[in-house]
């Protein structure tokens, strides 16, 4: 039996336990807490580069111009497009009156200059202005013209990219050349209340020019691991989680969550493509026929349902889909046949066998379960043709050796800085400096393929001079004529989802894959 | 030579190794750092940026001088005080040592004491009746908590207790919806002196997993320290003859033979206490806790040198004064000691 002094002892324990567990903490009145995996560790939109910080700056900023979920540009800060000069090198573009910053100072061309000469001069993504505008000056109060270095046609796309979101020239003039992290002053729905890199607080702006935001603020918390995040929503500790960083079970149980009524799913439009990068200035790669055949050998619907539980859809193109220049079945089909009659043509198959070494980033889980599902795959189907050799790298290192040449065959991904399809065909086949099939300088051989094609830098270059249906199928015909090389194989698309608890709305995505965190909010009687 | 200045030696001598000690640490991990595959333009800019800007950018962080200028630099700026911007957080590295570490350190010492009662107290109870049924269960205790992987025991303890239960929150340090007490940056001292009661309990409310399951994972360490100790001491010549002038066995045990007992426990508690300055990983990395081990470990992994040459120093720095104070300490507490 337990003296009085230990009862009174479990007893004391037993109510802190209970104290701790039943005190929790009040919500503001439509306050919505949104979980993601993605620490924050910089506001300054010159600083933005990942996809987090994107996310947060839409809500505190706005773009000169947004992507609508139907694909169509909207001014924002702008209330027009663009106006071009006849040769296509000024743009002249005006801008919205009556937009007042977070620290009440008015928004004008002067400011959206400041703003775009910081970028263009720190911003870790400065090259993506720096590379194609000569200038930025104010020709009005409120209108800036920006001097091309050349046409170019996806300019409001580039302009909808909310690293390119205002800032105040009066909060940030102590920083006009170096990064702000803690703060940040712009003109959107939400202004900052209080910052740490796994936490941020934003409040409604009571001064902001357009629709005021559906709920009473935002608590944006970063959890550290898939379980973590998992666990937070399925406890309601968080009201929206993104699935950025999720595991592949995790998000296959909440779609399940989701489908039994219990969450609310939404899948965004995908900006984001997996891929294999083919080393094709070495053998064995080299031989074009090679590369057709495991081209043709890639069984892209079994990977997609055995790694991703059909989450992320088989790709044959290097463009999302939901951008302009689609070509859905560009790259060649899963044929195991066509596939072994190409690897004999190569000298393969009869008693001679390719070990090709493919390299995965050991630190994406769903990398390596590709990388032994396609080898499994393989071994199923053409075992005495080809077998592949699994290696994990550390992505940082990974990238690394991507450049030098080091990687023959390698499975990552790629995400555009902006929704155009040009953002996704240079990075990948830019090429400075060729000698034949032979990029030696650019783009294609930092992304390891080393691949270009006489005549193919030309057509990059035009496909951002030209616009409509014209510059479509300049972009089918060059998404064409690189499946034909095979450089790179395109294996699935990775679309943004966001879950909310089901007592609120569901979540939406604009057009650039962010989620519209202003229209998030409590439904009555839910 | 006194005891008293041969103390004073001795420390004195440790002290001003710890200058050269941290010199050759920091020298060895900005080596470390730049020999190891990667490249920190990699990780800011991803792989795919144009040539131009990489050389840029590689300017701006100064990844462009020669190796040895580089070293003169960091040197320069450390004997300064200065311990440099990081790459990828372009904020002081002092200031992200001060978010950090004392997050690191309030885990890390409330885990302590809860291991330290526990573990006592379960090395302490077997001792009535050696070999008996609670001795049993305390040795199971001490060698079960001690072999769990910290990795696995954080997820179960995560699982049961924040999701499934829904009793605590299942990551973080501080409620998403409260602001943050402001102060020395210990979150459970702050709102103390701030009187400030729901972010006393937000505060514990998201301490209590992470330092629970730490303190369980350490206990054993103190069980099986306190055990093995105490029945040596119980054992001795000095004890035997205690008895013998006919003293209690309750006397025996509490003021002869536990404080001879606990000196090694408390060289165990000072080498825990400098390994968790430097962050328990494992369980900051499962409980989003932001501790400096996680942020480390992302330094790493950006490969944002000045951030991972800051925070080693620093914790290098804390784990030679911890380790001269518990040396001070035993020194003190045991005459025996020679230097």
């Amino acid at each position: 039996m337990p003296s009085a002094r230990q009862a009174c002892r479990l007893l004391a324990l037993a109510l802190l336990v209970a104290a701790l567990t039943a005190c929790q903490p009040q919500r503001p009145a439509g306050s919505v807490i949104v979980a993601t995996k993605n620490r924050i560790d910089s506001l300054d939109p010159a600083k933005a580069s990942r996809v987090g910080v994107m996310q947060v700056l839409s809500a505190l900023g706005d773009p000169l111009y947004a992507i609508a979920a139907d694909g169509r540009i909207e001014p924002r800060l702008a209330t027009a497009l663009p106006r071009l000069s006849a040769d296509g090198l000024r743009a002249r573009i005006p801008l919205r009156r009556g937009v007042v910053f977070h620290d009440g100072t008015p928004f004008d061309a002067a400011a959206m200059v400041f703003s775009l000469e910081r970028f263009r001069k720190i911003g870790t993504l400065g090259y993506q202005l720096s590379d194609r505008v000569a200038a930025v000056r104010a020709t009005g109060s409120h209108e800036i013209e920006l001097e091309l270095k050349q046409p170019f046609s996806p300019l409001p796309r580039l302009l909808s990219a909310i690293f390119l979101t205002p800032v105040s020239p009066t909060a940030y003039r102590a920083h006009r050349d170096a990064p702000l992290a803690s703060r940040f002053v712009g003109t959107g729905p939400y202004r900052l209340a209080s910052w740490s890199p796994q936490q941020q607080r934003l409040v409604p702006w009571e001064r902001y020019w357009g629709r005021r935001p559906a709920n009473g603020g935002l608590a944006l918390v970063t959890l550290g691991n898939s379980t973590a995040l998992y666990g937070a929503l399925r406890s309601g500790e968080v009201d929206v989680l993104l699935n950025s960083g999720l595991e592949i079970d995790h998000q296959q149980a909440l779609h399940r969550e989701a489908a039994a009524g219990r969450l609310r799913e939404t899948v965004g439009p995908a900006m984001e493509i997996g891929l294999l990068s083919l080393l094709t200035d070495q053998p064995p790669l080299a031989d074009p026929v090679v590369r057709e055949a495991i081209a043709h050998s890639l069984d892209r619907s079994l990977l997609s349902r055995r790694v991703s539980l059909d989450i992320r859809p088989p790709l044959r193109q290097l463009i999302p889909p939901s951008l302009p220049g689609s070509d859905p079945a560009a790259w060649p089909d899963y044929d195991p046949a066509r596939a072994r009659g190409l690897f004999r043509q190569a000298g393969y198959c009869r008693g001679r066998r390719l070990e090709l070494p493919l390299t995965f980033r050991s630190d994406i889980p769903s990398d390596r379960l590709f990388a032994l599902t396609w080898q499994a795959q393989l071994r199923r189907d053409l075992d005495d043709c080809v077998a592949l050799e699994v290696t994990g790298m550390e992505s940082t290192t990974a990238y690394d050796q991507l450049g030098k040449g080091s990687l023959a065959l390698f499975f990552y991904d790629w995400i555009g800085d902006y929704p155009d399809a040009e953002n996704f065909l240079v990075p990948l086949l830019g090429c400075s400096k060729a000698r034949g099939d032979r990029c030696l300088e650019g783009n294609s051989a930092l992304s390891g393929s080393f691949w270009t094609s006489p005549g193919l830098e030309e057509e990059l270059q035009r496909s951002s001079r030209i616009d409509g249906p014209q510059r479509i199928g300049l972009l089918q015909a060059i998404q064409r004529r690189t499946s034909r090389a095979n450089p790179y194989l395109p294996v699935w698309l990775m679309a943004p989802v966001a879950w909310a608890r089901p007592e609120l709305s569901p979540p939406r995505y604009d057009g650039s894959g962010r989620v519209q965190l202003g229209e998030l909010r409590r439904e009555a009687g839910r | 030579m006194s005891r008293r200045r041969e103390l004073a030696r001795y420390v004195a001598a440790r002290l001003a190794l710890a200058p050269v000690m941290l010199w050759l640490l920091a020298s060895l991990v900005f080596l470390l750092l730049r020999v190891a595959p990667g490249d920190p333009i990699d990780a800011l800019l991803g792989p795919k940026a144009p040539a131009a800007a990489r050389a840029a950018l590689r300017q701006q962080l100064g990844l462009d001088r020669p190796l040895l200028e580089q070293y003169g630099h960091f040197l320069g700026q450390l004997l300064r005080g200065d311990l440099g911007t990081s790459q990828a957080a372009q904020e002081p590295v002092t200031a992200i040592v001060r978010d950090t570490l004392p997050a690191s350190l309030e885990l890390g010492l409330v885990a302590l004491i809860l291991a330290a009662a526990v573990g006592l107290a379960v090395g302490f109870s077997g001792i009535a009746r050696p070999e008996g049924k609670v001795d049993l269960a305390g040795r199971l205790f001490g060698i079960g908590t001690y072999a769990l992987p910290p990795f696995w025991a954080a997820m179960v303890v995560q699982l049961v207790f924040a999701v499934w239960l829904g009793w605590l929150p299942v990551g973080g340090r501080f409620p998403a919806t409260l602001v943050p007490p402001s102060g020395s940056g210990f979150y459970l001292l702050d709102s103390l002196r701030a009187g400030n009661l729901p972010q006393l309990l937000g505060s514990l409310r998201h301490l209590a997993l992470p330092a629970a399951t730490l303190a369980v994972l350490l206990s054993g360490i103190f069980t099986n320290a306190l055990r093995l100790n105490l029945r040596r001491a119980l054992g001795s010549d000095y004890v035997e003859a205690a008895r013998s002038r006919g003293l209690s066995e309750r006397r025996v045990v509490l003021h002869h033979a536990l404080p001879n007992a606990l000196l090694p426990v408390l060289t165990i508690t000072g080498i825990t206490v400098a390994s968790l300055i430097g962050g328990a990983l494992l369980i900051e990395v499962t409980f989003s806790w932001p501790g400096i081990a996680a942020r480390l470990q992302e330094a790493i992994a950006q490969r944002d040198y000045p951030l991972v040459q800051g925070i080693v120093v620093v914790v290098a720095a804390l784990v030679v004064l911890v380790t001269v104070a518990v040396d001070l300490l035993v020194a003190l507490l045991d005459p025996r000691i020679r230097f």
